[in-house]
């Protein structure tokens, strides 16, 4: 009895080593509203898969808000890393439907738009603790990286011991301060970029095959 | 103030009609009394009526409760409180036993149209004397509490007033993940949302969400 236990353990042991080595890491784009996660995504999809970061979700639980790329194979250096991407929604503590009303949109939608954005970070934060292995994080480096949000998240990202990227987004923009970024987080590496322009994504895909393979 | 709100700390004079129909701040509709000893804010009813004749004081929370229902005598008042308080029989005690030595002018409207007033009061009466004689318990508060917590968000406070903010705040930490401010707007509460187990699915427009059960993951996650 004692050995069949034992060899049956020693077989899922075996088995499940071979399957973890297989598996995809799960990368989630996290980051505040508007800093350019998807945008992030939907370039990394198209520069190794040919496609964007679909409006379909594979996601379990039926969640139509975050997004996830599966199969991602980066190839740096003559060596491949395969990872999932999910994009997640922007991370915020305040949710108000008045913010969609300037962009023309009606109360309903607004108010809907709202609420949705609102499961959609319960969402996030969900997926932060559960599902992924490794972060990128990105913030828009025009804005102030001090907030209450940013600080949260990095904390519970170090918390995990999850490996993470920060990515200071729209360097393309005038008054991008990457320097800003780096020095609020001193304790993470920065990478500057134009998710949006293409600009300096030979160095993404090089730290995060570094960071994630 | 004898009637307080359990979940604002609104509280209410005794013989107050303002709490019938629910907490006017937050809606709440438990409400906790408490006796006159321990709060000496007596109310505009009871202290009308019941400032004039002195002495009989002593007997605390009965005593002042009596004073707001039997207008006229001292005596009367001191003999048959004890033994009845929190029933609702006293109400009408004073009509049969009391016009003795009544003060003139409690004396005039305890008799002459008194017993319409009496009969309206004492409806208002058995609900309080309800309220008083039935202690809300610990189980039931606990279980009015519990009920909150997991299927939907307290009730959303949504006229912000600066007495109820400590409170917020302090709700805030222990449970709430989201409060729904009004409907389309939301505050979260980001590290509740990390911490907590089951996953929100849904908000709905009354305040209630609906959540995954941790147990749910294994079968739906392939």
């Amino acid at each position: 009895m004692g050995l069949l236990t034992n060899l049956r353990d020693s077989i899922s042991r075996v088995t499940d080593g071979l399957f973890a080595a297989d598996e995809p890491k799960r990368i989630g784009i996290y980051g505040p509203p508007n800093a350019g996660k998807t945008t992030l995504a939907n370039r990394i999809a198209r520069d190794w898969t040919g496609d964007a970061v679909g409006p379909e979700s594979h996601i379990p639980h039926e969640t139509r808000r975050a997004r996830r790329k599966e199969n991602v194979e980066i190839e740096r250096n003559g060596r491949k890393v395969t990872i999932d991407i999910v994009d997640t929604p922007g991370v915020t503590t305040k949710v108000d439907y008045k913010e969609f009303l300037d962009h023309d949109m009606e109360k309903d939608d607004a108010v809907r738009r709202s609420r949705e954005a609102t499961e959609g970070v319960a969402e996030a934060m969900h997926w932060l603790r559960e599902d992924v292995d490794g972060v990128i994080y990105v913030l828009d480096s025009t804005t102030d990286p001090f907030t209450q949000v940013n600080t949260m998240l990095i904390g519970i990202i170090e918390s995990q011991d999850l490996p993470a990227l920060i990515l200071a987004n729209k360097t393309d923009l005038e008054g991008s301060d990457v320097q800003q970024i780096a020095n609020a987080f001193p304790q993470h590496e920065t990478i500057p970029l134009s998710a949006l322009e293409g600009d300096n994504m030979d160095e993404v895909y090089t730290k995060i095959a570094e960071y994630f393979g | 103030m004898p009637h307080q709100c359990t979940s604002c700390g609104r509280t209410f004079p005794d013989g107050s009609k303002e709490m019938l129909s629910g907490c006017p701040d937050c809606g709440g509709n438990k409400f906790q009394f408490k006796p006159a000893g321990a709060t000496e804010d007596t109310t505009a009813g009871a202290t009308d009526q019941a400032d004039p004749p002195s002495g009989d004081a002593g007997p605390s929370g009965s005593a002042a409760e009596g004073r707001s229902r039997t207008p006229p005598t001292p005596d009367d008042r001191s003999a048959s409180t004890p033994e009845e308080s929190g029933t609702d029989r006293r109400p009408t005690e004073p009509a049969d036993a009391t016009p003795s030595d009544a003060s003139a002018s409690a004396d005039a409207s305890a008799e002459s149209d008194g017993t319409e007033q009496i009969a309206d009061r004492s409806d208002e009466d058995t609900a309080q004397a309800s309220a008083r004689s039935e202690v809300v318990s610990p189980d039931e508060l606990d279980r009015a509490s519990r009920d909150i917590e997991p299927a939907e968000t307290p009730p959303a406070e949504e006229e912000p007033e600066p007495g109820i903010d400590a409170l917020r705040d302090e709700l805030n930490d222990q449970f709430e993940s989201i409060r729904i401010v009004s409907p389309g707007q939301y505050e979260l509460n980001l590290m509740e949302l990390y911490d907590r187990q089951e996953y929100i699915i849904s908000l709905q427009e009354d305040g209630r969400y609906v959540i995954e059960m941790p147990d749910a993951w294994g079968i739906q996650d392939e």
